[in-house]
């Protein structure tokens, strides 16, 4: 004490501090206070001193010194979880301390007994590591050197290293109690008034004391804590570690410097946060919620429901989900086809949610639960099952619809408005000259051919063809025939389908037919000089054909459609446009006719795919509707060459025949009451309000949607979603893909941020980004990711702005730390950079239309590609090196290196300037320092360039929805370099474009506004 | 005297109610499509149907009360006619299939705002119907009905 008493008159404000850091202690393991024992300034000590001895207690759990440092723990959680330390209250004596490390303090005049006195002396020693929450406390302490850390990884430990802290979480609102509580106490004054009631409270009897409080501190040590709050918690409702952490630091931080010599501040680019482990799925979920669905399948930007409207409107990130209702699973995994035949599908009376684990049964299993809408419902006689005295059915483990949260109905016939559609391929083929010079018809005839053995559905597959140039020709392919006989229609005013019996045919009757047309195919036009392209009609004349049925057209475009109806013009070259009201006009379908056209198709079930090829404006912004609206894709390649693209366009548009897919389907989403999805956001066309028609979807198409609240406030704990895929497989059963999935509500924002999903998130974002640039201009759509970006982290800086001293330091929650990143990399993507001269306009609608489909993964994947060094795996210096992935800057380029950037859809090969000649002599050949543009990799008989051919191969394996061709370039040669990969380079300063850590600083500017 | 009742009774009397119900009736549409009793390409089929028909007799009501010198009957026509041409101008008068969901909300309250703007206009014309009539059976004789306007 004696020591200590010097400090006393600034105890007033020290008291504060340790009631918080009492808290805090009790509640993380000590291992975080350790960690940040490290930045802690020694003059705290002194308030740390009632808890030093305390402290002990918690490590040595020694006995006697126990008992007055048990107090001092206690004081926190007493008042919080009103636990064992309440029967100690009863004799007010000297043990006042234990009420909170503040309030020992002040006693100390009072009370000071020769007990406590030895105690304190070590308090010192012990205490310091509890001290950390200092940061908040007022002025009167010496300024803690914590600010100035450069780089604050202040997650503390426990949370960050427990990634599904949700099954041990502590609730929340056990401690919420105590910051109030704690808020009060920093003022001095209220403190002195409230301490002696406080002793009254907390003081046992020196004597008494030691009995309850032995038990007591049991109760304490950090596990065991944890745990006794855990009880009390309602299951669901815990905002877990985060909120313990709250009192500590729950969240990252970067601190700005100062450029030396300068006033400029900067980050550390060091320090900067990056995604080099690519996309990691969410898995906070998996132990409370054990049924739910893959992450794969769906995601939520949040996987907390806000609890009331208020609440959801601090969110300022989308609050939605992203679904990809038929994701690949992975090798070896089988979805569970569940058929309840002769019977219906099992599902709610009222809210018509399917079946699922959440379903609970009761009534001896008579009845059934439906947990979305809690409507009590009989159980079908054919599925009566008894249960079992833990109230489980006893056929539980037969029936993987009650214990997965994917399966696959059997629908019965009342799911059919007709019988199921056998898949249909159709194929329009652009056949004018520059698809002749192309290449395109060659590969394109010889990839269908090589495919038709793996078309799926067989033997029920139909299959059609029609070429154009300024007419249209169909081809009657009818089984009975020998060679396929051409039909011409050139009056392109009053299309008319000839024979539309013949033109669509069972591939299995006419498979000679059909492999003799595509034979002959690039040879009938080798001659073809026609430069017109009737695409309009062409469109018609298919859609007639195909209407009866539904299917799949494949529509294979080279030159701008010039005659009959949508007719396109050039556009897109005019600079001036850009930065004006009219710019987003180019962005949009000229003409109505393709809107049109693609709301037919998608009431008739086809679903069209664009491949676009030309080397001049083909109006993808006008194409792309086509796929937009009816679950389609655009596949891009600018100025093919059947010499270099070709082996692009083969596996991708074999990819595209052969992928597993689902027809005629329907996609709706349900939750529960009181929350409402709002907008839809992908390629498909909404039916009704909340029903999706994808005439074709696969598993490479992803759909994201946004959610509001209804209702101002939720009662419930859990809110379920549950996606249904109704659809067609190709097998010819009608099957219903249900996915269901169950989250909390919270309560508090905190939470839901250590929730968020940063894949979902940056999905979300990206589709809304682009949907805007259909309406404003690309600087608007790139500044609102900006804005919402600051919104949500000046929300997140205001949960915590209060107890913790922030000056200078940009806060962000762990769970969005690459969110930051991702913004920089979403606004630099080929659909948002720039302005005019950046990107063609075509690219730019491609990859808008891309984007909006492309799952969560891929996306990342896109937006912040991996860098890999080869050379040193290569020469097999370091093997290791190809799984390392390089932050993406000129400063991980070394010049004497070979590097690869990979992103999901092309290769690109950097040759350093001083990488051995050797390397590039055995990759390329002997013609190595040649231009790099015209070489082309192929493989070599050494052993490294079978060792490149084997690395490009293991990625491409990896994701296989998109061929990358590999582009070769080496170090300074511009403007090649330039575009393929310095503009890539997201975190580099680059033209207007802003570099990684300027934009975190005009981030955390606005942040802190 | 004769043009006046030919006007109010023979022109204005039917085309607002013939604007009110086109309107009411795409609001209906608007209505059942959002509870999905009906399909969005028989909605927006429906209801474009009825767009532009709307639009030339609304404006020619408008046009016919400019020079007609009937003014406030014009100036109650003028916004409509313009939000009208502004819609026509821009291509947004159709409802646009693909996208009928998203722009649901917003197509609807202005056809209700237009609903009440028709509504006014169809009052009016009721009283101007009644002056005129009070006038013709001569309970009011000596002056001109217009000049309470």
């Amino acid at each position: 004490m004696g020591t200590e008493n010097p400090g006393r008159p600034g105890f007033p404000a020290r008291p504060a501090s340790s009631p918080f850091a009492a808290a805090p202690q009790t509640a993380t393991p000590f291992s975080s206070t350790g960690a940040v024992a490290g930045s802690d300034p020694p003059p705290f000590r002194p308030t740390a001193m009632p808890p030093p001895p305390q402290a002990p207690s918690p490590f040595s759990s020694s006995g006697p010194p126990v008992r007055p440092g048990v107090p001092g723990f206690r004081p926190a959680p007493t008042g919080t979880f009103n636990d064992p330390s309440l029967p100690p209250p009863q004799p007010p004596i000297a043990n006042a301390p234990p009420a909170a490390g503040t309030f020992q303090r002040f006693p100390p005049p009072p009370f000071s007994s020769s007990a406590q006195a030895p105690l304190q002396q070590r308090a010192p020693f012990v205490g310091q590591p509890s001290i950390q929450q200092s940061a908040s406390q007022p002025p009167s302490f010496p300024e803690p050197p914590q600010p100035q850390t450069p780089f604050v990884q202040m997650g503390p430990p426990p949370q960050s290293t427990s990634p599904a802290p949700m099954g041990s979480n502590v609730p929340t609102p056990t401690y919420q109690p105590s910051f109030p509580g704690y808020a009060r106490m920093q003022q001095p004054p209220p403190v002195h008034s409230s301490f002696p009631p406080n002793q009254g409270n907390y003081g046992p009897p020196p004597a008494a004391a030691s009995s309850p409080f032995l038990p007591h501190q049991g109760g304490y040590a950090p596990s065991p804590a944890m745990a006794a709050p855990l009880g009390m918690q309602p299951p669901g409702s815990g905002p877990p570690i985060g909120g313990i952490q709250g009192l500590t630091e729950d969240f990252n931080s970067l601190t700005v410097q100062t450029r030396p010599g300068t006033m400029d501040p900067l980050f550390d680019a060091k320090e900067l946060p990056r995604p080099l482990d690519g996309d990691v799925e969410p898995k906070n979920l998996d132990d409370m919620y054990p049924m739910n669905c893959h992450p794969r399948y769906l995601r939520l930007t949040t996987s907390a429901v806000p609890s009331s409207q208020s609440l959801a409107s601090r969110w300022h990130l989308p609050l939605g989900a992203v679904v990809c209702p038929l994701a690949e699973p992975p090798e070896g995994e089988e979805l569970s086809v569940v058929s309840f035949a002769p019977a219906s599908v099992v599902r709610c009376r009222r809210c018509r949610t399917y079946v699922n684990p959440y379903m609970t049964f009761t009534e001896a299993g008579r009845k059934f639960r439906c947990n979305v809408c809690t409507l009590l419902n009989d159980v079908p006689s054919e599925y009566y099952a008894q249960l079992d005295a833990t109230g489980k059915r006893v056929d539980l483990d037969q029936r993987p619809e009650l214990t997965k949260g994917t399966v696959e109905f059997v629908a019965p016939a009342e799911y059919m408005v007709r019988p199921p559609m056998p898949p249909v391929y159709f194929f329009l083929i652009d056949v004018s000259i520059s698809a002749v010079r192309s290449g395109m018809i060659q590969i394109v005839a010889e990839t269908i051919k090589s495919c038709l053995d793996e078309l799926p559905g067989f033997p029920r597959t139909q299959i059609g063809f029609a070429t154009f140039d300024s007419t249209i020709h169909f081809y009657n392919m009818k089984s009975s025939l020998t060679q396929p006989q051409m039909l011409v229609v050139s009056d392109l005013d009053d299309v008319f389908v000839p024979l539309p019996d013949d033109l669509l045919v069972n591939l299995s009757e006419s498979r000679s037919v059909v492999e003799s047309f595509l034979d002959n195919l690039p040879s009938m036009f080798q001659d073809n000089v026609n430069v017109e392209s009737a695409f309009g009609p062409a469109l018609k004349a298919v859609f007639m054909v195909m209407s009866q049925l539904g299917g799949k057209l494949l529509i294979f475009q080279n030159t701008l459609p010039s005659l009959g109806v949508g007719r396109l013009k050039l556009r897109g070259d005019d600079s001036r446009v850009y930065g004006t009201d009219k710019e987003h006009v180019l962005r949009l379908p000229e003409d109505p006719f393709y809107k049109q056209m693609a709301a037919e198709f998608s009431k008739f079930q086809i679903s069209t795919n664009v491949y676009a090829f030309s080397d001049k404006y083909t109006d993808i912004a006008s194409l792309g509707t086509l796929a937009k609206y009816t679950a389609g894709q655009v596949y891009y390649y600018p100025a093919f060459q059947s010499a270099i693209h070709g082996e692009k366009l083969r596996h991708e548009l074999r990819r595209d025949l052969t992928r597993e897919t689902a027809w005629e389907a329907v996609m709706r989403i349900r939750c529960a009451k009181g929350v409402r999805f709002t907008t839809y956001h992908g390629n498909f066309m909404l039916r009704s309000t909340d029903l999706l028609a994808l005439p074709a979807v696969d598993c490479d198409k992803a759909f994201a949607m946004q959610l509001s609240l209804e209702e101002t406030l939720l009662t419930t704990q859990t809110m379920y979603f549950q996606v249904a895929l109704l659809y067609t497989a190709s097998c010819g059963e009608r099957r219903i893909r249900v996915h269901t999935m169950a989250v909390p509500v919270v309560t508090d924002l905190g939470e839901m941020y250590r929730l968020a999903d940063t894949g979902a998130v940056v999905s979300l974002f990206s589709r809304l980004a682009i949907e805007k640039t259909l309406s404003q201009k690309l600087e608007d759509a790139r500044s609102t990711v900006q804005l919402r970006i600051v919104k949500a982290l000046k929300e997140y800086r205001n949960l915590y702005a209060v107890q913790h001293r922030l000056a200078n330091r940009m806060i962000y929650p762990e769970s969005l730390k690459f969110l930051m990143l991702y913004g920089l990399a979403l606004c630099r993507s080929m659909a948002l950079r720039g302005g005019f001269g950046d990107v063609p306009l075509d690219e730019r609608c491609a990859a808008g239309h891309t984007m909006m489909v492309l799952p969560i993964k891929r996306l990342l994947k896109l937006l912040y590609p991996s860098l890999i060094r080869l050379d040193e795996y290569l020469l097999k210096v370091d093997l290791k090196s190809i799984e390392r992935r390089l932050p993406l800057t000129m400063e991980s380029l070394d010049s004497r290196g070979l590097y690869i950037y990979d992103d999901g859809f092309r290769f690109i090969l950097w040759f350093g300037k001083g990488a051995s000649p050797e390397i590039a002599k055995n990759l390329l050949g002997e013609d190595f320092a040649a231009e790099l543009s015209k070489a082309a990799l192929s493989e070599h008989d050494n052993e490294m360039s079978r060792g490149l051919v084997r690395v490009l191969e293991k990625f491409r394996n990896s994701d296989r929805a998109y061929y990358q061709l590999c582009y070769l370039v080496r170090q300074g040669e511009q403007p090649r370099e330039g575009f393929l990969l310095l503009t890539n380079l997201v975190e580099d300063q680059m033209g207007g474009n802003n570099g990684y850590s300027d934009w975190m600083l005009q981030i955390s500017r606005q942040v802190q506004q | 005297m004769g043009w006046k009742l030919f006007f109010w009774l023979v022109i204005c009397f039917p085309t607002s109610i013939a604007l009110l119900a086109t309107t009411f009736y795409q609001v209906l549409i608007l209505s059942d499509l959002e509870s999905d009793y009906i399909n969005p390409f028989d909605a927006s089929s429906r209801i474009n149907y009825f767009v532009l028909p709307e639009y030339i007799v609304q404006g020619a009501l408008c046009v016919l009360c400019l020079f007609t010198g009937h003014w406030l009957m014009f100036f109650l026509t003028l916004p409509v006619t313009c939000y009208h041409i502004m819609r026509y101008v821009k291509r947004e008068h159709l409802i646009d299939v693909t996208e009928v969901f998203r722009g649901l909300n917003a197509e609807r309250k202005f056809r209700l705002a237009k609903l009440v703007m028709y509504l006014i206009l169809l009052i009016v014309v009721i009283f101007r119907l009644t002056l005129i009539g009070i006038y013709y059976l001569g309970i009011e004789t000596d002056d001109d009905p217009g000049s309470f306007w």
